[in-house]
């Protein structure tokens, strides 16, 4: 891994009756990180902390090789983006760009060459002369953009710049945000609530809880596999269920619930263990008919279950089952239609082994 | 619901508002205007007044003399007696004149008071000032004196008068000049009642003051000869020849009497009659002297025939002067 | 009326754009309705009055008052000492203002509050306080004779500091509503652009709490030049407009003081409405590259 754009070593602060307690992160050039958490978990704090606004009680931040830990806000290059992208309201879209140069002291003039090149580069010059409560969100977004790299900074900081707006304008801006990410290669923390700004945006995670980072690391690693049932809960895995240890062969495992067997792929799970929790996402949950012969699934779990309800969410839906445990499948509607689900029939569920994650109880 | 009892409560209020303040209902309102000096005896006579009739109320206000008169005449307020410092602003301000009706035709004198200078211990020789070494004193650099205005208030041209009297009577022609380089326009007010809160509060050392005041408010006083404090009506010739310059002219030193009227218009003339009786009366003459006053008894009054039968008994005629 | 401009500028100042409702215009509500009755009551209210003050004066008698080199004096006194007393409000005033939005502390609540007292206190007590601490042998008044010659006992600095007493709570308290209504999200990201904390306050914060803060020194400026119980405590000579006025009427009746009393209203209504209009110009120069 490349020397860390950001370090985050074991920082911690009291602000109030809240405090950050042993914050350590660490980000690569051009990485994406979510800070992801429930409201007062901490990841705004942390997020202010990095930008200077708030004084380590212990610890240190370095940005860019360099120490930053005592240095104010203005000095430590860092493009903060808030909720609803904190354009200046008196200042037209240019002279809220030409702000990021005068700011720094670099260029004076909102009709300068500078602001103009960022103007057309992010396709508002047309707005120059606009003020910001006229701009759509979109365009909010891309001046706010043009306005922090006017700063030239070493790392994007964004705080839940979504958070107000429609499920659909955020998929939009969301796209357009990751599209510029990935183009200008500009290290990012993302803090936010939402899971799918951390699945979209983001290569790596960190779930934060009262002040706390609980579980950090490549976004695809967290989500299938939760260190604790609170990160199992926040980033979304729909069933958590209590199980027995039956037996264990290597890294395969054998769970029971109530009286069914379940296979789960374990490796990394304490011997010992007798009581576990067993994480399933929806969408790993396999159905079939009834009559349908088994996939080849040779070491898989196979059971009949019977169908509750079908709970339709848009383009997908949510089968919620039982068969002596519930247990809720995510798919498309177009599957469930071609199942034929209706409460009260049945269905085969199908679940590979490895999609079982094991908690310790 | 919480607003259908709000509104009429706040309709009750506004017409609570609107009545009038007499109290008991039957009982008749007295309204007495006097000179801010009168304050202190005319509420001690308003509380006598009340006894004898049970059913007035007697509402007294007060305020520079001119101040009153003019709320009679320009406010077109109805008073039913106006008590002023200087006889003079009745017949000045009140009697008929070119293009004005007559808002009284009549004025009794019914006591006397002085000019004098008040201080308190903390003021600048306080310790040593006597009736003998005053003018010198005052004259003093450093020495702050408060007056009121000459160009609205008769204390204020009574004190140039007095300083004008007391530089012939001390053969000291430049006394008032001197003294008052001590007292500049910022140590004036419309009123020097309003400037005790300053002579208390070491803003100023001395106040150009009645006697009554000093007495009445517990300040101390210089005893200033009979010849100079404008107290004694026997001694008008001599007054004259101290003179005030003020925006209005130049004012020539009269004693100083107060003088009481009914107004034309007055509401309540019968009752206001018998009010000034008291006033004149041996009662109402303790009560003046108590405060301060020089008593002058038997009253001394101006058109008497145009006064009501039983204060015209108890009035002499005007001293010609 | 005041306030809900305020309010009305501080959304602008900081939220999304406030829609416009044309078609409510075009067919009032009842609500509409009542409220445009009852407030023209309120205008009658204030309007009638003055105007039967003004329009009871003969044009022989504004011009004769005017011309009295006393009369003004007294005006451009007047004039003068309440924009001092303005300009010292917005040096004093705004801070604290800033302070009261900004700081979260425990009393905070009382701070507020003290700085309203002015406006409960009757203006006659307002004037002997003031004469108490300022005054010759006052605890402020005393030190500022002896080592700056300031006296504060029948001079202009006196009549400052009497208008400023009673008038400034209305600059720190608009002052406070226009500092709260800036977001501090965009402070902070002025800060992260690079400028220390006073080029913030100076090219983010004020510039956004700039109408608020007008408002109230306007308000202050009225207030001052209306001022008599407290000033006349401590200044009598020299005679600003309304001790004036006063004066006027124990002189020569009410004819001449309504005179001077019309021609200080015509007057503080034009220097009022220019200051209104100077400030919306400002509002808007403030913005860079427009």
């Amino acid at each position: 891994m490349n020397r860390p754009v950001l370090a985050v070593e074991d920082v911690s602060l009291g602000l109030g009756a809240f405090s950050l307690r042993n914050v350590s992160l660490a980000l690569a050039p051009g990485e994406v990180l979510t800070l992801l958490g429930p409201n007062g978990a901490g990841k705004s704090v942390t997020l202010e902390t990095i930008a200077g606004f708030h004084r380590p009680r212990a610890g240190r931040i370095v940005i860019g090789g360099r120490d930053v830990t005592s240095l104010a806000p203005e000095r430590r290059r860092v493009g903060l983006m808030v909720q609803n992208y904190g354009l200046f309201p008196h200042l037209t879209v240019a002279a809220n760009v030409a702000f990021g140069f005068v700011a720094c002291g670099r260029a004076r003039r909102p009709d300068g060459a500078d602001v103009a090149r960022l103007l057309t580069r992010f396709g508002i010059d047309h707005l120059a002369a606009r003020l910001p409560r006229d701009l759509s969100p979109g365009e909010k977004q891309r001046t706010a953009l043009a306005r922090a790299l006017a700063r030239q900074p070493e790392i994007f900081l964004f705080d839940e710049p979504f958070s107000a707006l429609d499920a659909r304008t955020r998929d939009t801006l969301r796209e357009e945000l990751r599209a510029f990410l990935r183009e200008a290669a500009v290290p990012a923390i993302f803090v936010t609530h939402d899971q799918a700004d951390a699945t979209v945006l983001a290569d790596q995670v960190a779930i934060m809880d009262r002040g706390r980072i609980v579980q950090a690391g490549p976004v695809a690693e967290v989500f299938r596999a939760p260190a604790n049932s609170f990160v199992a809960d926040f980033t979304g895995v729909e069933n958590r269920l209590p199980g027995r240890v039956v037996s264990r062969a290597g890294g395969r495992w054998q769970i029971a619930i109530g009286d069914r067997l379940l296979q789960a792929d374990a490796p990394s799970l304490a011997a010992g263990t007798a009581d576990v929790f067993l994480c399933i996402r929806g969408e790993d949950v396999a159905l079939r008919s009834p009559g349908e012969p088994a996939s080849d699934l040779s070491t898989g779990n196979r059971l009949t279950m019977r169908v509750e309800r079908v709970i339709g969410l848009g383009a997908l839906c949510r089968v919620v089952l039982d068969g002596g445990f519930p247990l809720i499948a995510c798919l498309t509607r177009r599957a469930a239609r071609d199942l034929g689900l209706v409460p009260g029939g049945h269905a085969v569920v199908e679940i590979e082994p490895e999609s079982i994650h094991l908690l310790a109880g | 619901m919480r607003r259908s009892r709000v509104l009429p409560g706040l309709l009750g209020l506004l017409l609570l508002a609107c009545m009038p303040a007499a109290h008991a209902a039957g009982s008749a309102v007295l309204s007495v205007y006097g000179a801010g000096t009168l304050a202190v005896p005319f509420r001690q006579l308003d509380a006598l007044f009340e006894r004898q009739h049970p059913d007035v109320t007697v509402q007294p206000e007060f305020g520079g003399s001119v101040m009153m008169a003019r709320r009679i005449t320009d406010l077109h307020h109805r008073a039913d007696i106006l008590g002023v410092a200087d006889y003079h602003v009745i017949p000045k301000y009140l009697f008929a004149d070119a293009g004005r009706p007559a808002y009284a035709d009549w004025y009794a004198g019914f006591a006397g008071n002085a000019i004098t200078f008040a201080y308190t211990d903390k003021s600048k020789y306080a310790s040593e000032v006597t009736p003998q070494n005053w003018y010198r004193l005052l004259a003093k650099p450093g020495v702050a004196i408060g007056r009121s205005n000459p160009d609205t208030d008769p204390s204020g041209y009574q004190t140039l008068q007095m300083l004008s009297l007391a530089a012939k009577a001390y053969s000291d022609p430049d006394l008032a000049t001197a003294i008052l380089a001590n007292a500049p326009p910022g140590n004036m007010r419309d009123t020097e009642t309003s400037l005790i809160s300053a002579l208390q509060l070491g803003q100023i050392d001395y106040l150009a003051i009645y006697r009554s005041d000093a007495i009445q408010h517990g300040l101390d006083y210089i005893q200033l000869p009979a010849a100079v404090d404008l107290s004694d009506p026997g001694d008008a010739k001599l007054y004259a020849a101290g003179i005030a310059h003020t925006k209005n002219g130049d004012l020539a030193g009269k004693p100083i009497v107060y003088a009481v009227t009914i107004p034309t218009n007055a509401p309540q003339p019968a009752l206001a009659a018998q009010y000034v009786a008291l006033l004149l009366s041996p009662a109402g003459q303790r009560i003046m002297a108590q405060n301060g006053f020089r008593s002058i008894a038997p009253a001394i009054g101006v058109n008497q025939a145009k006064m009501p039968p039983d204060i015209r008994d108890a009035v002499k005629p005007w001293p010609a002067w | 009326m005041r306030s809900a401009d305020l309010l009305a500028d501080a959304s602008v100042a900081s939220g999304p754009s406030r829609p416009r409702w044309p078609a409510a215009m075009a067919r009032p509500s009842g609500v509409m309705l009542v409220s445009w009755f009852l407030g023209s009551v309120l205008l009658a209210f204030i309007v009638v009055p003055l105007l039967g003050l003004a329009i009871s004066q003969s044009g022989a008698s504004l011009v004769h008052v005017a011309a009295l080199p006393e009369v003004r004096n007294a005006i451009l006194l007047s004039f003068a000492s309440a924009l001092l007393a303005t300009s010292v409000a917005a040096l004093i005033g705004v801070p604290l203002a800033y302070a009261l939005a900004h700081a979260t502390f425990p009393g905070r609540g009382i701070v507020a509050a003290i700085v309203d007292i002015p406006l409960a206190v009757p203006h006659t007590v307002a004037g002997i306080a003031l004469l108490f601490a300022f005054g010759r042998r006052g605890i402020f008044g005393a030190p500022a004779e002896a080592w700056l010659g300031l006296r504060f006992w029948g001079t202009v600095a006196g009549i400052v500091i009497a208008m400023l007493f009673v008038s400034v709570p209305y600059t720190v308290s608009a002052a406070r509503i226009g500092f709260e209504s800036v977001d501090p999200r965009l402070e902070k990201v002025a800060r992260t652009l690079g400028m220390g904390a006073w080029r913030v306050l100076w090219h983010v914060t004020l510039p956004l709490a700039w109408r608020s803060i007008a408002t109230g020194l306007i308000l202050t400026c009225a207030r001052a030049i209306s001022e008599f119980g407290a000033v006349v405590i401590l200044v009598y000579y020299p005679m600003t407009a309304p001790v004036k006025i006063y004066e006027l009427f124990l002189r020569f009746g009410l004819n001449e003081a309504a005179a001077m009393a019309t021609l200080l209203l015509a007057l503080s209504l034009i220097l009022l409405i220019l200051f209104r209009w100077l400030a919306q110009g400002q509002g808007r120069a403030s913005g860079y590259g427009r």
